[in-house]
């Protein structure tokens, strides 16, 4: 171990923690039912960036497809949702299917009478998509570039799905469940801090249980796969299986931020599919620092909390702020405000350390088929 | 680091077990607030809820200029109630999750009365939940699908039903029966398309052709192939925004003829014919409850006022931002009446509000478009449709103006689900329910 | 909803009507994706704001057609120059750093094609603008079951012109001798004394030219407005990617795509269309990731 604190693993479970209780115990110092819901929504957003950072900063994937898990999973909950709304014998179809003269329930919506088996799907069905989705990419060696490309046009095929079947999803207008979600017989107020503090468990959980799979052998090995596939590879590792799981993983994670999102939030739209949306946590995760979990979540809260309150006081040349941001972090921060923090931090510990790995410049990335082989 | 992981640990533990088991307590909503939603003394906050910013702008910056400038007029005018009216503007960016952030905002932090709001279906279902839940009242001042019944929402705006009662039997006698439905892909269009039906099968006409494309789609040949070869005698359109545009400057391309086979459409308003070039928008028809071009002296006054303040930068006032206007004064009549029952303002409530709104009626002297009532069942509006035919310099002619008011039935073309009365849906089965989305 | 309406029954004429139409789609996506095509191919560079330049040669179509009054025709050239202009600021500003790190670049496009929308948006306004067409297009081909309008003949001639030149400058000049030397290995070319970097630049403004002219074209077809050009991104892409990263490939897949999405549209509807055609490129790209035609090269 040498001298700069960012690298030392003690200091950084320590702040880990440290955050994670910081945002446990916010309901106590604001009581606004109006701050806390949106704090839940900074906190999903962050689990999606905590997403877009393990698999892109730890497996060196760029999933563009984020937006899939998230919105698969969201509509998941609302039809759950609906469901609880809905009466079996007196109303037993949603109001929007009437447009689409549905006379009985689709096969599809069916399971959803049933809330556990319509949490199972919830998370489910994102992650098993992921898994397949993700055997299909990695087992033909598709890497860099091409993984970006693929996840685009999976989202967008997904958002055209979504928008096109209106008798199932009620299209463009979205689903919106009338009454909050029923589980143990209590009604999970969205505006509540049990609501909130689903939310934050959801993303103190995922975030720490990923931080401690990287540090594992498993871990490991799948950021020497990211720095350098092709050497993993000759050690004889089956770089897909590793590539399948992390990415499999990151689907859960974005489909746990799905579920919370429809609880806080109780709408679902195909917005929750487009590719801009995709596009952005990418850019949360990388404005916090794409190889740091906790640099997502700051990223996410960062850019998105900006959004809220600088958005609208500056509203016209807010999107050109924004853009100007992203650029500037590109170019001059690509290791997001992480790696600012691991600099200063290194400039304390008196040792300057070059990190000199290829993948500081994002070098190997760009590995391809081609030059693989 | 003094503080080891292993303690750490056993407090995060710990402290989730506190919550876990005191969590029945705070998954309930917060207690209502006992301070009243307007103060004495103060001024009255009302919720603007609209796009400044982003592709929706284009319609609903109008929105909110329209509501400032209605508020600006009766704040001149005394106020509601001898109070006056503070507009709490927020920007929903075009973008659906911050509607629905934006709301909650004006509800539990901005503490507002009530909220102007939406243009899109979409945004109307993302603000609901939280307007329902926390029995609260949302003005949504446009066209929509009806179908809904619920107890917090009022609509200025014409239903499916209102819009196709007049239009298709003048399109009918006038152009022949037969006519090819293009629609953008979402609900509202649909919802038309069936309620056009309806009224095509009683007066004798037939559809030959029904089309959709994704909203913001811009091509049109594959679907004037078919149109070419069906030779429908019009086009029924209730394709929205910029495709709109497309579709009629690829109509002008195709070499179609507007006098042999024009569009009626339920979009394609003044911003819409300036957006095209007047050349590509003239001859066709528009079936709105308000046309810029209505010869009254209230409207002569509202496009004058508007235009000249400081509003009305837009240059066009059009139905959109008439239906708009009409929900302020809706609004004010009904905080009016609402505090004539409660006997004191700081009674007042959102709901309260909402269960005097039945029957209120924006008068010939306030409507541009003429004398409006709110129906006291479904909370939807009484209007007068009226036809306007597109000139070549992008207003529009009115040449049929419906001689009764028609009345708003969200369920008109789904008797069999129920009657949608004051406190909801009352279902065939005798049962009610309440917030049907 | 029963079968029948999802599905339109097959007849043979308005089959055929399809595929006609198709060659009308799949000289838009050829236009669009041109560009895009030049600038990954030659220096693997994932240009998000493809859509953005192709929106500002329609919005310089407008300026120059309706603020100067100068004639559609004349705009393409135009509008190709003013394009490849902000093509080269834009390189020099902000590529240019990121030449070694591909998967950044598209984030950086990224956040310019916010800049840029938003920035159109402030000067012109968000509400949608024409770009009229001349008198001169305003005819229509109509022929047995074949019927096209003068400006989508317009497009396709165009089209074919595009690539003709494209292809002439690649294949038939030095410079386009140099391009792909730079293409197939940047080193070695460096060392037979050829400026790389000055290869990229021209490219990148050949590139952002091109959508330049498809913007005018576009503009004249659809209509103007700031985020038109979200709606090319995509469709570009799989283009591109499809085609295997080269002019031919290009062509190929464009047709192929083009001709997919008319029968999928014809069958089905627009939307669905989308949904099977995206999927199936998904499908393929996992068969064959190289594209459709394979063509050994190094990738930076």
């Amino acid at each position: 171990m040498n001298g700069n604190i960012y690298h030392n693993r003690k200091a950084q479970w320590a702040i880990y923690l440290a955050a994670f209780a910081a945002l446990a115990l916010l309901p106590i110092f604001f009581d606004s039912p109006f701050t806390l819901n949106l704090l839940a929504r900074y906190c999903v957003f962050a689990l999606l960036a905590v997403s877009v950072s393990l698999v892109w900063g730890y497996a060196g994937i760029l999933s563009l497809g984020q937006a899939i898990a998230f919105g698969l999973a969201a509509y998941g909950m609302a039809m759950t949702m609906q469901m609880q709304y809905q009466d079996p014998v007196s109303d037993p179809i949603p109001s929007f299917m009437l447009t689409n003269e549905l006379e009985t329930l689709p096969l599809v919506w069916a399971p959803f009478w049933s809330t556990p088996i319509g949490l199972i799907l919830t998370f489910g069905v994102p992650t098993v998509f992921f898994i397949v989705f993700g055997i299909l990419m990695f087992q033909a060696r598709v890497a860099g570039v091409f993984v970006a490309i693929m996840t685009l046009a999976m989202t967008a095929a997904w958002y055209s799905m979504a928008y096109d079947m209106q008798p199932f999803t009620a299209g463009f207008n979205g689903i919106s469940p009338p009454l909050p979600f029923q589980i143990f017989g209590t009604e999970v107020d969205p505006y509540s801090a049990g609501a909130y503090w689903v939310c934050v468990a959801f993303l103190a959980v995922l975030t720490l249980g990923a931080k401690f799979l990287m540090q594992t052998k498993f871990g490991l090995i799948v950021q020497a796969i990211r720095d350098d596939a092709e050497r993993a590879r000759f050690l004889g590792y089956n770089v897909a299986y590793y590539q399948v799981v992390v990415f499999a993983l990151s689907g859960f994670l974005a489909a746990s931020a799905g579920f919370c999102w429809v609880l806080i939030v109780q709408y679902v739209s195909p917005t929750s599919l487009e590719i801009v949306f995709s596009i952005s946590i990418v850019i949360w995760a990388a404005v916090g620092g794409r190889t740091s979990l906790l640099g997502a979540i700051i990223g996410a809260f960062l850019v998105n909390g900006m959004q809220s309150f600088v958005g609208d006081e500056l509203q016209q040349v807010w999107m050109l702020i924004l853009g100007a941001i992203f650029i500037g972090v590109v170019l001059f921060l690509p290791r997001g405000l992480a790696g600012f923090f691991e600099l200063v931090l290194g400039l304390f510990s008196g040792r300057r350390e070059p990190q000199k790995s290829d993948w500081n410049t994002g070098r190997t990335s760009a590995v391809t088929k081609e030059s693989a082989e | 680091m003094k503080v080891s992981r292993r303690t750490l640990l056993k407090g995060a533990i710990s402290g989730a077990t506190v919550a876990a088991v005191g969590a029945p307590h705070f998954f309930i909503p917060n207690p209502a607030f006992a301070a009243p939603w307007i103060e004495k003394g103060g001024k009255i906050k009302v919720g603007v809820l609209f796009s400044q910013t982003g592709n929706l702008a284009v319609v609903e910056n109008d929105s909110t200029q329209v509501v400032l400038y209605a508020i600006d007029e009766i704040n001149a005018n005394g106020g509601v109630a001898g109070m006056q009216v503070e507009p709490v503007v927020v920007d929903a960016k075009s973008d659906i999750k911050v509607y629905s952030e934006k709301i909650s905002q004006l509800i539990l932090r901005d503490r507002v009365i009530s909220t102007f709001g939406g243009y899109t279906s979409a945004s109307r279902r993302a603000v609901a939940p939280i307007v329902m839940a926390r029995d609260h009242l949302f003005y949504y001042p446009t066209c929509y699908e009806g179908r809904e019944c619920t107890q917090n929402i009022i609509n200025t705006g014409p239903l499916a039903n209102q819009h196709s009662q007049d239009l298709i039997p003048f399109m009918v006698e006038n152009f022949g029966p037969k006519v090819y439905l293009i629609g953008s892909n979402y609900i509202w269009p649909k919802e038309s398309n069936k309620n056009a039906k309806v009224w095509l099968e009683r007066v004798g006409g037939e559809v030959v052709g029904e089309d959709y494309v994704p909203l913001g789609g811009s091509e049109f040949t594959p679907i004037f192939n078919k149109v070419r070869q069906q030779q429908p005698s019009f086009i029924f359109s209730t394709v929205v925004g910029d495709s709109d545009i497309a579709l009629h400057k690829q109509y002008l391309q195709e070499g179609f003829k507007v006098d042999k086979m024009p569009i009626a459409s339920l979009t394609t308003g003044e911003i819409e014919t300036r957006a095209m070039g007047a050349e590509a928008g003239a001859g066709h028809f528009l079936s709105a409850p308000y046309f810029q071009t209505m010869e009254n002296p209230t409207n002569q006054r509202f496009v004058e006022g508007y235009l000249a303040s400081k509003y009305g930068g837009g240059g066009v006032t059009h139905y959109n931002m008439e239906e708009t206007y009409l929900s302020v004064y809706v609004w004010k009549h009904g905080v009016e009446k609402a505090l004539a029952t409660a006997g004191d303002i700081e009674e007042v409530t959102p709901r309260m509000i909402r269960d005097v709104s039945g029957n209120i009626e924006v008068g010939d002297d306030i409507s541009p478009e003429g004398r409006v009532w709110i129906d006291p069942d479904n909370f939807n509006i009484w209007l007068k449709p009226k036809i306007g035919q597109c000139q070549s310099d992008g207003q529009f002619k009115v040449i049929k103006a419906a001689d009764e008011h028609v009345g708003p039935d969200p369920m008109s073309i789904y008797p069999e689900r129920g009657v949608c009365k004051a406190d909801g849906l009352h279902q065939p089965d005798g049962t009610v329910k309440t917030s049907v989305l | 909803m029963s079968v029948n309406d999802f599905w339109t029954p097959f007849a043979l004429l308005p089959f055929l009507n399809a595929l006609i139409i198709g060659i009308s789609l799949i000289s838009i996506w050829l236009i669009a994706a041109l560009g895009l095509t030049i600038i990954y191919g030659t220096m693997g560079v994932i240009n998000m704001a493809h859509g953005e330049f192709i929106m500002l040669g329609a919005y310089s179509t407008y300026v120059l057609q309706t603020l100067i009054g100068i004639p559609f025709l004349l705009c393409l050239p135009l509008s190709f120059l003013i394009l490849a202009a902000i093509g080269w600021v834009i390189e020099r500003g902000v590529i240019r750093t990121l030449y070694r790190r591909p998967l950044d670049t598209l984030l950086a496009t990224w956040g310019l094609s916010l800049i840029l929308v938003q920035g159109v948006r402030l000067i012109f306004g968000g509400e949608p603008q024409y770009v009229g067409v001349p008198s001169w297009l305003n005819f229509q081909i109509q022929a047995d079951f074949i019927h096209l309008s003068g400006l989508r003949l317009f497009i396709i001639v165009m089209a074919i012109v595009m690539v003709a030149v494209t292809w002439f400058l690649l294949y038939r000049t030095t410079l386009g001798i140099c391009v792909r030397a730079v293409m197939q290995d940047k080193e070695m070319a460096a060392s037979f004394g050829i400026d790389a970097n000055r290869i990229y630049s021209l490219t990148f403004c050949y590139g952002a030219g091109l959508a330049g002219v498809a913007g005018s074209m576009f503009g004249a077809l659809k209509t103007l407005f700031p985020d038109m050009g979200g709606g090319y991104i995509v469709e570009a892409f799989l283009v591109v990617v499809v085609g295997g990263v080269q002019l031919a490939g290009s062509v190929l897949s464009a047709s192929l795509l083009g001709e997919l999405n008319s029968i999928f549209s014809y069958f089905t509807n627009d939307t669905f269309a989308r949904f099977v055609l995206f999927t199936l490129v998904v499908v393929f790209l996992r068969i064959r990731p190289q594209g459709l035609l394979a063509e050994k090269m190094t990738r930076r």
